[in-house]
């Protein structure tokens, strides 16, 4: 757990140094190489051993390329002309057609627009509404001693690490009672399903962010006369700020990123971009429009690569923080 | 006198609670009710009611309100044990699980050890590379998968075969030009008859579900090993060596006791999620070929939705959590889980 406010202070420094360092790399890529090369040369260093290192990286190397097909895959189609992929001999389409008619497709003539504004409204609920239980649950749990405090927190724990397929059990007992009340082909309440399935996770991130609050901020206020409201407005709430980030963008992912709930209860005018890319990809066995299906799905998860890829020693630590480390 | 009765009916009153009121801190206990009562309503409230429906004989979701059903006891599980439907989805759920397990141990921990090892350049960015699939979303890589599986003629693996065809031929075109005095042409077992329907045949299908499913749950294993492979001091290695241990032995005696406790946890937790893999299968095949491969939430999630077997869907999931259940239980007492809680 202390792991996870090490790497939240890192973050800071490290997006800070981020930019210098991928642009510099090809420099010191060189200046490494140019070293080697003058070691090998004065006999520092065998060739023997030279070897053994360029065959163990270039072996690493190999098999990231074959790991990762399916992405290089899916780029070079969305590139790819026409239906083009499906008609030409090899894997990859023709480099020489490459081109971004698929994503003008996607951005201008598919439903791609109005699928996002479902997914948006979605998204806007499912955050509001499990940051305003989210702040204050994970506080409660940090800070105060309460009958039943063990009992949720172990609640909590379980169901994030073992159950998350759990939703889908349930998912047929709601939709009953949606159908029955007339609720199942509503954003709103679909944002409200998904906050509530974003509640353990993201509220035992941030009360463990909390925990590592020094108490003694909060004793300082009160002998400096801070009422309870004040304690937890001036001390908890800006020093929680980068967790209250992190879960922030969890439970953004949480509604952007859920299928099969929304491919239940909503119709063809509300779907979100998850049930959209799935009716692009399933729309016919033998002719699925490739090109403009690896568009559609490269824009879905663009933004969520990204905040990945922007908070990547975040999610290490928030995806192993059962406590994996320390 | 007045307060003094007050005092008195206040100390009876707390005497007949079953806890002490003064540990009852009122105001933590409202900050975190909202949400607790949020998630269990919509988690906690739908098991009870699922409890609830396997008893009865409810069909389609009108009957489930309209009050029309009867409680008809376990005789919706007597007929889900008897039915060989559910025992086909029941074993390959656990075939599933298992196969996807081994193969996830055995890439991630592979992967975790190149990613460490001293001879690799680069590391850093390797490991930043290998665990992209995280960072993807599920129906993405999903999605994206099913395409790399297509049976169409020009579908990726297909092509791959296809490669794989011809340079069989191109290399037997080879031999017959070196050995000119006999005709050779390809064995007919060494071709792959094309195109292949991967996601139309039983187990074709199935080792597509698992490759899936080892593609989107490596980066877990590979981040737990990389961490536990870490803590190995170096100098362990080095000792080992000077003593005169062989590559196999070091990884026998010095890597596995480092990875075991960690790798057991992640099974754990992995084999419960493959144990509730739903969207591979639905959105391969639908469980396909005829029902064959339904993963047990497939199995209920049709029976309830397409089927309006409600019913019987409901006894399908009880059973299902009963097992998920089993995996929590398990998760506490093999994980550090609880250890996690009781320090906090």
């Amino acid at each position: 757990m202390i792991a996870v406010v090490a790497i939240l202070a890192n973050v800071i420094s490290v997006l800070t140094t981020w930019a210098h360092e991928k642009v510099t790399w090809p420099m010191r890529a060189a200046r490494t190489v140019r070293l080697t090369l003058e070691q090998v040369r004065t006999g520092k260093r065998s060739v023997r051993d030279l070897a053994k290192t360029v065959a163990g990286t270039g072996g690493a190397i190999a098999v990231l390329v074959v790991l990762m097909f399916p992405i290089y895959w899916i780029f070079t189609a969305s590139l790819s002309e026409g239906a083009g992929l499906m008609s030409t001999e090899g894997v990859f389409a023709d480099p020489s057609t490459y081109n971004l008619d698929a994503y003008r497709w996607v951005l201008f003539e598919s439903s791609f627009t109005d699928a996002l504004l479902n997914s948006l409204i979605v998204v806007f609920v499912t955050v509001s509404v499990s940051m305003s239980v989210v702040i204050p649950g994970a506080y409660a749990l940090s800070r105060h001693e309460f009958r039943g405090r063990k009992k949720i927190l172990y609640g909590y724990v379980l169901f994030t690490q073992v159950g998350a397929g759990l939703s889908i059990a349930t998912l047929i007992a709601l939709y009953v009672l949606f159908v029955n009340f007339g609720l199942s082909n509503n954003l709103l309440v679909l944002g409200l399903f998904y906050a509530a399935g974003a509640i353990p996770f993201n509220t035992w991130l941030l009360k463990t962010f909390m925990d590592n609050i020094p108490v003694s901020y909060e004793e300082a206020a009160v002998i400096d006369g801070a009422g309870r409201w004040e304690v937890i407005r001036e001390v908890i709430l800006p020093l929680s700020k980068p967790g209250i980030a992190v879960v922030l963008v969890f439970t953004f992912l949480a509604g952007w990123n859920e299928f099969i709930v929304a491919r239940t209860l909503l119709s063809p005018e509300n779907y979100t971009l998850s049930v959209e890319l799935y009716a692009l990809a399933t729309a016919g066995q033998y002719d699925t429009p490739w090109t403009q299906f690896s568009a559609f799905a490269i824009l879905f998860a663009m933004p969520v690569a990204l905040i990945y890829f922007f908070a990547q020693s975040y999610v290490e630590s928030g995806l192993s923080f059962g406590g994996m480390e320390g | 006198m007045s307060t003094s009765l007050l005092d008195r009916v206040s100390a009876e009153s707390q005497r007949l609670l079953p806890f002490d009121t003064r540990n009852l801190n009122l105001f933590g206990l409202l900050l975190v009710a909202p949400g607790a009562v949020l998630f269990l309503s919509f988690m906690l409230f739908p098991i009870a009611f699922l409890v609830y429906l396997s008893m009865t004989d409810a069909t389609h979701a009108g009957t489930v309100i309209g009050g029309d059903t009867n409680f008809v006891g376990f005789d919706n599980y007597v007929d889900l044990f008897t039915d060989s439907q559910f025992w086909t989805s029941f074993g390959i759920t656990w075939l599933f699980l298992a196969v996807s397990l081994v193969i996830k141990i055995v890439v991630g921990l592979g992967l975790a050890m190149l990613l460490t090892h001293a001879r690799v350049v680069g590391k850093r960015y390797m490991r930043a590379i290998v665990i992209i699939p995280m960072g993807l979303p599920a129906i993405f890589i999903i999605t994206v998968w099913r395409g790399m599986f297509s049976g169409a003629r020009f579908g990726p693996f297909n092509e791959l075969l296809a490669t794989y065809n011809s340079a069989v031929t191109t290399l037997a075109g080879v031999v017959d030009q070196a050995l000119f005095f006999v005709a050779v042409s390809v064995p007919e077992f060494l071709l792959v008859d094309m195109p292949v329907s991967w996601l139309s045949g039983r187990w074709s299908a199935f080792m597509a579900y698992v490759t899936t499913e080892v593609w989107l749950a490596y980066p877990f294993m590979v981040i737990i090993i990389v961490s536990a492979l870490q803590d190995v001091p170096m100098e362990l290695h080095d000792a080992a060596k000077v003593d005169g241990a062989g590559y196999l032995h070091r990884f026998v005696h010095v890597t596995l006791p480092a990875v075991k406790r960690p790798v057991m946890f992640a099974s754990i937790l992995t084999a419960a999620t493959s144990f509730q893999q739903f969207l591979i299968p639905w959105i391969f095949n639908s469980g396909g070929p005829s029902r064959q491969n339904e993963l047990l939430i497939v199995y209920g999630y049709r029976e309830a939705i397409e089927l309006n077997q409600y019913a019987y869907a409901s006894a399908i999931m009880v059973t299902a959590i009963a097992f998920v259940g089993l995996f929590m239980w398990l998760a506490v007492r093999k994980g550090n889980l609880a250890e996690g809680v009781d320090s906090a």
